[in-house]
């Protein structure tokens, strides 16, 4: 098996959880949170004794809310953590609520190791935040930035959704623009997607809530694209932008298909063989079952699936090929790479192939084709 | 185990589809012990899973019952029961030439419909002694004595010689075994007379070849005897005789007035057809029994594997279907679109439906069916007539002198409300109003005579629409005749795609042009480019319209936790293309090629 760098720590409580969110996430459960913390210690220690794992290069605390555990929390995580090999150069990254981004939590943070901070800023605008069911204000959210840059973090990072009922381009741009002007070095522009087991999805479904089209969508990524661009950001995912040097590592290693470690309530983890097959691993989904299946034994997994070495090659193309700056993991499909640089989809230079604009547009599309030829050898194999 | 003749009857069972032939029929099985109760898989005759889904008879099954009468004897009952559907009107009407006696069941809630008439007129021709049943009489809506005064008045059996029953509930089945053995006849043959037995089913057995259902006449038949064809000129050597109760049993001999079954290492169905006689070689009867017919096939569509590499797990499944099902033809069709294929002759939509459906759940094959079509008759400019059965081979129209197409006449049962609609719907499809009489019940039955391309073209599903599930249809194919058709061809991205090409009457071509590119336009998702799609006639685009290309598809999120789900997503996608055909850069799917039948 090759050796794993990439930890996923998954913390799944919310004070609330938003009716978009289709995450594995919990409110009113904020009392499991000490027992949880234990569990997910002894899961990383096992875990750590078992696999070919270290030294971490990324760590990722993702929700959920971790920012909802407290300094002392997140250290004894950590703590864990550098037990199995972190390196001096890793990035670890904690995603926070603008509520929970005070002094003291950030002075706490930094002192836990945490290097990177992602910040769940969505909208600035008061109605889309209404809306969307956060309980920060655009200014909290401001602020919350610029706490956590005065307190000392280097690297931060803000989330937002375009593509909200009822927020024009206009405005959605200023908020684009009052979240740049603060001098984060990353930013993540999600389209707000509906899901169908959320309340969005039922309020969608019943008709209550109308999405804007597809057209209207595009139209705020692409002038999000173009302000992100004229700001020094490099368009490197569909939906992530960096100033140099500042791309997620964590997240490239994953779309790049390499190994990573997913520890805590529903993570999952993906571990490549030598003879070029994925085995993925997903845990237990509900904290309780969690709690207590990872205490006992330290281990919570719920399920996996391992996949061919050929349908791992579709599935390295079907993901690689969202970085915009292309993937050689496309080559192995010269039928369909030359399908769709005909269909306007994809262009070719130098043994990497990327996305055109088109090609963004309809990645799944792509990403699909890619599937279906190595669903294709295989069966030609088999 | 031997009857004396009698003491023996041969009956069938007649309705309209879902009157509740077959759980009647059950009923009997139950009632006279030829099947345990808890042995009773319900619809124990409905032996094909698809029949037992689709709750219709597709083959002819027969049975044998011993019934212990109020008279004191016991009887034994031969029990055919009959596929319900008008495609298969040839094989009823085998069945009953078969029988002494029909069951007539009509349904307490609907009353008489179009087949039950039908059916009637059929058992009558056959002298036939019938007894009528009110079936679902427990049902809250049903009107038993409406029905009784209906069946007096419209089929003229007296109305106190009509049972009262709910085979759902058993009310009724001993009235009715009682009726069967007082008024339906004993058999008149003679065990000692020349071999006249009439084959009215016959099934493939992969064991044994060919199970062939029969109903002896006159004479004897015994193991060992060699017998023939009388159609087909066959000859063969029975290894095997016997009846089914309801699993084969052999017996001794099957003598005049017995039902059963006769195994003589037949390969092919189409060696034991049904109407066929089956005599003695060495001592032949006179003549053979009338009313044989060559079944030939109605309607016509291509089959296409929509995986290219399954056409030679397509030839082996039709071939392997043929054997126990001699209404199927085939032959090799070539299309440009669609590319390697057979185009099947059926007996009409239902069989089509059924052929299909077989062959893909028992052979595993995914297909592609093409729109049917019926068979025209072109004459040449040459003195030439050649049949055509797939619009795409229509000759140049500047070589064609006319052509002609099937003609048939429909029987349409509805209340009188709806007569107007009835009228409107045949008249739009070509129809020559013929015939309308009032019935008691407020029923109509109208007659037309019309094109049976037309009633394939969704004529059915218009006739219910129509009439609010209410009207009945049974049809009869009567001859040819000339009509002013024209081809109607369509493009996609801007090649022909002869798969979708169609022969309609040239008044209404333009008018059917923009209406299949219309629908044509919902039915073909969008794809990576924008797709024209025109309808031509002779070379000149009638209509013309477009699927815009597809705006956007792309998740926005894509991290560790979300691949499996996104790639099972897409791998859904994907399955989902499956039922799709490239035809050139375009994706087209299977319903697509089915428009064609719904235009109105």
């Amino acid at each position: 098996m090759d050796r794993i760098h990439s930890l996923y720590l998954h913390i799944p409580f919310c004070t609330w959880v938003c009716k978009y969110c289709d995450f594995n996430a919990y409110a009113v459960l904020e009392g499991l949170i000490p027992p949880y913390v234990g569990a997910l210690r002894h899961e990383i220690d096992i875990a750590g004794g078992e696999l070919p794992i270290g030294p971490l290069e990324t760590v990722f605390i993702g929700g959920g809310t971790p920012s909802l555990l407290t300094a002392t929390q997140v250290r004894q995580v950590m703590e864990r953590v550098r037990a199995i090999g972190l390196a001096s150069s890793a990035e670890v990254t904690l995603e926070a609520n603008p509520s929970n981004i005070t002094g003291q939590a950030v002075e706490g943070w930094l002192a836990a190791g945490i290097n990177r901070l992602s910040i769940g800023v969505q909208s600035l605008q008061p109605d889309a935040l209404r809306f969307l069911e956060r309980l920060h204000s655009g200014t909290d959210a401001i602020a919350a930035i610029r706490t956590a840059r005065t307190g000392g973090f280097a690297n931060v990072s803000a989330d937002l959704l375009y593509g909200v009922p009822g927020v024009g381009l206009d405005t959605w741009l200023d908020t684009l623009q009052s979240v740049l002007d603060e001098g984060v070095q990353h930013l993540s522009a999600y389209e707000l997607t509906v899901e169908s087991g959320t309340r969005l999805g039922q309020e969608v479904r019943t008709g209550l809530v109308q999405m804007p089209d597809a057209d209207d969508q595009l139209e705020q990524y692409w002038a999000a694209a173009a302000r992100l661009e004229a700001a020094g950001y490099a368009h490197y995912e569909i939906s992530n932008w960096a100033q140099p040097g500042y791309a997620c590592r964590h997240n490239l290693a994953a779309w790049n298909y390499q190994p990573y470690l997913g520890v805590g309530a529903g993570a999952h983890s993906m571990f490549r063989r030598a003879d070029g097959s994925t085995e993925r691993l997903w845990n237990v989904k509900g904290p309780h079952v969690y709690i207590k299946q990872a205490s006992e034994g330290g281990h919570a997994v719920d399920g996996n699936e391992t996949l061919s070495a050929e349908r791992a090659r579709g599935e390295a193309a079907m993901i690689g090929v969202r970085l915009l700056e292309g993937t050689i993991a496309a080559r192995e499909f010269p039928g369909q790479r030359q399908q769709l640089v005909g269909a306007g989809l994809l262009m070719e230079s130098d043994g990497h192939v990327r996305l055109t604009r088109r090609g963004v547009e309809l990645a799944n599309q792509v990403g699909a084709a890619f599937l279906v030829e190595a669903a294709a050898t295989q069966q030609g194999k088999g | 185990m031997s009857t004396p003749t009698h003491l023996t009857r041969a009956i069938s069972v007649i309705a309209h589809v879902d009157h509740g032939k077959t759980t009647l029929s059950d009923r009997l099985l139950e009632y006279t012990g030829t099947v345990a109760q808890r042995d009773m898989v319900e619809q124990v005759l409905d032996q094909l899973d698809l029949e037992r889904e689709r709750g219709i008879t597709i083959k002819a099954q027969a049975v044998r019952m011993l019934y212990k009468a109020d008279d004191g004897n016991t009887y034994q009952i031969n029990l055919i029961d009959t596929p319900g559907h008008v495609d298969f009107s040839y094989e009823v009407s085998r069945a009953l030439a078969a029988c002494d006696g029909a069951i007539l069941v009509v349904d307490a809630s609907q009353g008489i419909e179009a087949q039950t008439l039908a059916n009637v007129h059929q058992a009558l021709d056959h002298h036939l002694k019938i007894v009528p049943v009110v079936n679902k009489i427990d049902l809250p809506q049903a009107d038993p004595e409406l029905v009784r005064e209906e069946i007096e008045k419209v089929i003229g059996l007296p109305a106190e010689s009509v049972i009262f029953a709910s085979a759902r509930q058993g009310i009724g089945t001993k009235e009715i075994l009682e009726a069967v053995v007082r008024e339906v006849p004993p058999p008149t043959g003679d065990p000692n007379a020349a071999l006249q037995a009439l084959i009215f089913d016959a099934k493939f057995d992969a064991y044994r070849g060919v199970v062939t259902y029969i109903r002896v006449l006159e004479g004897t038949l015994l193991p060992g005897m060699r017998i023939q064809m009388m159609q087909t000129g066959k000859s063969f050597e029975v290894d095997e005789v016997g009846i089914f109760r309801p699993e084969r049993t052999p017996v001794e001999d099957l003598s005049a007035g017995e039902v059963g079954y006769l195994i003589a290492n037949i390969r092919n169905v189409r060696d034991s057809r049904v109407g066929d006689t089956v005599t003695d070689e060495a001592r032949p009867a006179s003549a053979p029994l009338p009313g044989y017919r060559h079944v030939t096939p109605m309607v016509f569509a291509g089959l296409f594997p929509t995986d290219t590499e399954q056409y030679q797990q397509l030839k082996d499944a039709l071939e392997k279907l043929q054997l126990n099902d001699a209404a199927l033809v085939y032959e090799p069709e070539t299309s440009a679109a669609l590319g390697f294929g057979f185009r099947c002759g059926f007996l009409g939509l239902l069989h089509m439906e059924i052929v299909q459906e077989r062959l893909e759940r028992e052979f595993n094959l995914t297909l592609l069916g093409t729109a049917p079509t019926v068979e025209y008759r072109v004459k040449l400019r040459n003195g030439e007539e050649i049949p055509v059965d797939n619009p795409d081979h229509l000759p140049d129209p500047a070589e064609i002198e006319a052509i002609s197409e099937p003609m048939v006449i429909a029987t349409i049962v509805v209340p009188s409300t709806y007569v107007g609609n009835m009228m409107e719907l045949s008249q739009e499809r070509r129809g020559q109003f013929l015939n309308m009489q009032y019935e008691p019940g407020d029923r109509v039955v109208i007659t037309y005579r019309m094109p049976l391309a037309e009633i394939i073209h969704d004529y059915y599903d218009q006739l219910k629409s129509r009439s609010k599930g209410y009207a009945s249809l049974d049809y009869e194919v009567v001859g040819f005749e000339e009509a002013n058709l024209v081809k109607l061809d369509v493009l996609v991205a801007g090649s022909p795609v002869d798969a979708l090409s169609m022969i309609v009457d040239r008044a209404k071509a333009q008018q059917q042009g923009r209406r299949l590119a219309e629908k044509l336009k919902t039915l073909i998702p969008r794809q990576l480019y924008e797709v024209p799609i025109q309808a031509a006639i002779g070379g000149k685009i009638v209509a013309r319209e477009t699927v815009p290309a597809m705006r956007k598809d792309v998740t926005a999120k894509c991290y560790g936790g979300d691949v499996t789900r996104k790639r099972k997503l897409l791998e859904k996608q994907k399955e989902g293309k499956k039922r799709l055909k490239r035809v050139g850069n375009v994706e087209i799917p299977q319903e697509a090629f089915m428009a064609v039948l719904s235009l109105d």
